[in-house]
């Protein structure tokens, strides 16, 4: 498989080998920015639906901002949610199917969970040969304060029955043609988890309409996709739930696929917990720098499991340093790291960030492919030019 | 009985959605080709062209892409099928370079 160093020198170059470049840029040509109120210098992969990535810059911080936190969306957003119309049904395999409102959920008692929010399909840009959706790089990411009932005291309202062995979350996403509705399900263990909730707010304020206002389901080092938006509904289940975006949607082969070959969905399982992973966010990819001494610094998570630590390679992986991890932690949030760089002399440089977490996962070089390009989660680079 | 908040909240929604609906005049057009308009008639009915724009698949890949978008309802004349593939699949394949994506911005200039 080529490295992503690699990928980001010979498209170009096949590009130009081609004769195609020319023509291609003629109606390709850089866009203007996008209009978009409430959101800030975010990548615009798409404006309809809206998927918005944040770019490496913002991650300077450990708790993202609303305006910079991803945005992923597989169909509309609702046109219309009514804070006090709006209702979320909590039915099936339960002993009292009940219905709450807003003020419902806000009279009961909160609990904060910082986690790192990560879409599935993060770094699908990346995979070799190329596989279809939204080509996000780094930024699918972002970490925040979640707060609202546990999903737990939401369920026990209603007591679920010993039957219950997965729970469904189905949100109000406005399903374009025949689309099938984005419903994914849960184990009930997860469900049950203390650090599991039906999030109303989002960094101490409501969510925003893009973050699933008023509520979302917030399932902690897990693939974003589990934490359904706009939610309206829960749904006990004798069994997971066998839609789309369950079966053959989120999942990843049992056994690693040729390159270009399909997934055999009977041979595959459903995506959960998030991977181990570094992202290095400056220097940037491309960039010149002068000084002798560099900052570089990136943010590393792990899902379900804690950063042990980040390891810094400048010539090309045949040496590793440890980064320092910043202060700031938390079950379920990135750490940030930083390693300070004294560069030797003038060069192109290769930077390289490798993360390790507690369940001592590392991060690999390259990643098993996959049809969908999930979980990319290879050691991050950024190629860089010093001049002193 | 009538809520001021919530009408609020909801003529915002709308004010929201309405700037979405006009900004979908920026979105950039489909190369030229034999089967643009129906490409950009049936792809963009529900989703915009950026989401074609940054695909570099193969004819083997779009072939799936198309006939899974067939499915969840794109109306494509059964005739237009081959013609759809061949347009997307030499436009968008994966010798083209990667484009540049636009940022946001949350102030009108």
């Amino acid at each position: 498989m080529l490295s992503r160093r690699q990928f980001l020198l010979a498209v170009p170059s096949a590009a130009v080998a081609a004769g195609s470049l020319h023509s291609f840029r003629m109606w390709a040509a850089e866009e203007p920015n996008v209009y978009l109120p409430g959101e800030d210098g975010m990548i615009v992969r798409s404006e309809r639906f809206l998927d918005l990535e944040m770019p490496p810059e913002f991650f300077n911080s450990w708790i993202t901002p609303a305006p910079h936190f991803f945005v992923r969306n597989h169909m509309h957003e609702p046109s219309t949610v009514g804070v006090e119309s709006w209702r979320l049904s909590i039915g099936g395999e339960v002993e009292r199917p009940l219905t709450l409102s807003l003020k419902d959920l806000e009279r009961m008692p909160s609990h904060t969970v910082t986690n790192t929010l990560e879409c599935a399909g993060n770094g699908r840009a990346f995979h070799q040969p190329h596989v279809p959706g939204i080509q996000w790089q780094k930024g699918a990411v972002g970490n925040a304060r979640f707060s609202g009932p546990r999903l737990r005291d939401v369920l026990q309202h209603a007591g679920v029955k010993p039957t219950g062995k997965h729970v469904m979350l189905h949100g109000l996403d406005e399903v374009p043609g025949k689309v099938p509705p984005f419903i994914r399900s849960i184990p009930v263990d997860k469900a049950l988890d203390g650090d599991t909730l039906v999030a109303t707010k989002m960094n101490a304020t409501a969510l925003s309409k893009h973050h699933g206002f008023p509520a979302r389901a917030l399932v902690p080092g897990w693939i974003g996709a589990a934490s359904c938006k706009w939610l309206s509904e829960i749904k006990v289940l004798d069994k997971e739930f066998d839609g789309n975006f369950m079966k053959p949607g989120y999942r990843m082969p049992n056994h690693p696929l040729k390159l270009g070959e399909s997934l055999n969905v009977e041979d595959s399982h459903v995506l959960t917990a998030l991977n181990v992973k570094s992202v290095i966010s400056s220097p940037l990819e491309g960039a010149t720098v002068k000084a002798k001494v560099q900052q570089v610094r990136g943010a590393a998570w792990a899902g379900e499991a804690n950063i042990d630590k980040v390891e810094i390679s400048t010539d090309g992986g045949t040496s590793w340093q440890e980064a320092n991890l910043g202060r700031e932690q938390a079950k379920y949030a990135w750490r940030l790291w930083s390693y300070v760089w004294k560069v030797p002399q003038s060069g192109d440089y290769t930077i390289m960030s490798r993360a390790t977490d507690s369940q001592g996962r590392v991060q690999p070089a390259t990643v098993e492919w996959n049809p969908s390009g999930y979980l990319y989660n290879a050691i991050d680079q950024a190629k860089v030019n010093v001049r002193l | 009985m009538f809520d001021f908040k919530e009408s609020v909240y909801i003529a915002l929604i709308a004010v929201t959605t309405l700037s979405c609906r006009l900004l979908l005049a920026q979105s950039p057009d489909l190369p030229p080709g034999s089967v643009q308009t129906k490409v950009t008639t049936a792809c963009t009915e529900c989703h915009e062209s950026r989401i074609i724009l940054q695909q570099r698949l193969s004819k083997a890949a779009w072939t799936k892409e198309v006939d899974k978008m067939i499915k969840w309802g794109a109306v494509v004349d059964s005739a237009d099928r081959d013609g759809f593939i061949d347009y997307l699949s030499t436009n968008f394949s994966p010798d083209k370079p990667p484009i540049k994506m636009p940022r946001s911005v949350s102030q009108k200039k």
